[in-house]
């Protein structure tokens, strides 16, 4: 009798569990201090930057956090601390379809070069969905995109000097 | 001053009737370029109309623009080749007129082919091949014009203040005009990626898209990337920016007359390259490639999949190589690539033949 009770609410229980899926989350890994896994919960909490592209005569607004803001908040060197041995660290920024590409840690600096590379999460005013991913990065500045990663997923830090 | 007072007058009603063209385009969407001296008017696209659809622009008074480049497939003609007046194939296959204001070249190979009111002439005067075999026929077809009521009206309005406003750069300038109307921007993709409709796309089709845009799924973005589905596109205030040409391996060897834009830049490198053209109403432009001889999308898929066809074409793109797609994969392209079709274009009337 009992048994029969305690089923139907583990399966209710089950059920609403397998029902929650996690919140789409951007990784920051590796060589940090503090790993994290991003939502754009916790990203709508950090200080938000936008840029302006200009798609093909399509103009988007990305609104999102400075890449900068991101790796400081994992504790990866930025500023006056980025110097030294820090300097010869590099970030892989990966794909959900296993698209890699790499910055080095000097060119996401502000106070090395105004690159303006921005974790977005939303595009003109909405979420970003389908093929942008959940998350993306926009480099406005860049002349090619390829380095503005769509779908994005993992930003792994490599310190090549320890 | 009797000039200078009617050229200011012309000058004023040229400027009158342009400015009551509206793109209609959706929010945010990019206006093409139009050439200074073909400014848009309701009446010149309108007159371009009648003019696509006209078989008296034919020697054999049986074929028009619109033979080859018809509106229910996206204006195209369902041929692997075309076919002109004489019967003589075209070497390539008829290309859409779909977007055609924004893309940076206008043929599969031509590079310097970039104003549309030359590429107008092309079928009609051109020998080689013979389309619509107009050469030294140019009186015959401006009398049988001229004698047309209809286009009495119509060139008057189209060319306001012009005396004698029925000849071949006319003709040429109000298809060219029309042509640029024949715009693709509410296909169900669009209502999905631009509208704020994302139940606009199936599930498949959203896959689709994701595999489309993947640079190490699929990487067909690579080549016909942007709004376009086509590469870099011309609008109003952009930059002018150039075609790319591809060589997508489908022959060892990419014999004459077909060797791409070889034939006008002369190097060797070159051979086999072809525009990759806009991919908006795909589902609709079979058989597929620059000779149509790829017969359908899945085939296409199948081709790229491969890395190309040939494997020998030591011109191949880098941007070929075999991938590694399941067969939900292909469905799943072929699904979103369906959601580029814009049904509404196939039948407008603002593009449909005003002579029935």
């Amino acid at each position: 009798m009992k048994l029969g009770r305690l089923c139907p609410a583990l399966l209710l229980m089950a059920a609403a569990i397998m029902g929650q899926e996690a919140a789409p989350s951007v990784r920051v890994t590796g060589a940090v201090k503090q790993a994290l896994a991003l939502t754009a919960d916790d990203l709508g909490k950090m200080p938000r930057a936008s840029v302006k592209t200009d798609s093909d005569g399509i103009a988007i607004v990305y609104e999102g956090v400075w890449l900068h803001d991101v790796l400081k908040r994992a504790g990866v060197p930025m500023g006056t601390d980025l110097r030294g041995k820090a300097l010869a660290s590099y970030v892989l920024a990966e794909a959900e379809d296993g698209y890699q590409v790499l910055f080095s840690l000097g060119e996401l600096d502000p106070e090395f070069i105004d690159n303006q590379i921005l974790l977005a999460d939303t595009a003109n005013g909405r979420p970003l969905f389908g093929s942008q991913g959940r998350f993306r990065l926009v480099a406005p500045k860049e002349k090619r995109g390829a380095r503005s990663v769509r779908m994005l997923t993992r930003l792994d830090v490599v310190m090549l000097r320890k | 001053m009797i000039r200078r007072v009617a050229s200011f007058a012309l000058v004023a009603v040229m400027a009158l009737s342009a400015a009551d063209w509206e793109w209609n385009l959706p929010p945010g969407f990019p206006r093409p370029v139009v050439p200074p001296e073909n400014q848009m008017s309701v009446a010149k696209a309108e007159l371009g109309r009648y003019l696509f659809y006209d078989v008296r622009l034919s020697v054999n008074g049986q074929q028009s623009c619109a033979s080859c480049h018809r509106q229910e497939l996206a204006f195209t003609d369902g041929l692997a080749r075309a076919k002109g007046t004489t019967g003589e194939l075209h070497p390539r296959s008829s290309m859409s007129l779909v977007n055609v204001a924004y893309v940076p070249s206008l043929t599969w190979a031509n590079p310097a082919m970039d104003k549309l009111e030359e590429q107008a002439l092309v079928p009609m005067f051109g020998t080689d091949p013979v389309e619509l075999g107009l050469k030294g026929q140019e009186e015959r077809v401006l009398d049988s014009l001229r004698k047309a009521e209809v286009y009495q009206r119509l060139f008057s309005a189209a060319f306001p203040g012009d005396p004698r406003p029925i000849r071949m750069d006319t003709i040429a300038n109000a298809i060219a005009a029309f042509q640029r109307t024949i715009i693709s921007a509410r296909s169900p993709y669009d209502r999905y990626r631009y509208g704020g409709d994302e139940s606009a796309l199936s599930e498949a089709a959203q896959r689709g898209e994701k595999l489309f845009f993947s640079g190490e799924k699929a990487g067909c973005s690579q080549c016909h990337g942007g709004w376009n589905f086509s590469g870099s596109v011309r609008y109003a205030g952009g930059q002018k920016v150039e075609s790319e040409f591809h060589n997508t391996g489908l022959y060892d060897t990419y014999r004459a007359p077909n060797t791409g834009i070889q034939e006008h830049t002369g190097k060797a490198a070159d051979s086999g390259k072809f525009r990759a053209p806009t991919l908006r109403n795909i589902a609709v432009t079979a058989p597929y490639m620059h000779d149509g001889s790829i017969a359908t999308l899945s085939e296409v898929i199948e081709h790229y999949a491969r890395g190309g066809r040939s494997s020998a074409n030591p011109l191949k793109s880098s941007i070929l190589h075999p991938l590694s797609l399941s067969p939900r994969d292909k469905m799943d392209l072929i699904e979103f690539l369906q959601s580029l079709t814009e049904e509404e274009l196939l039948k407008d009337p603002r593009w449909s033949n005003p002579w029935r």
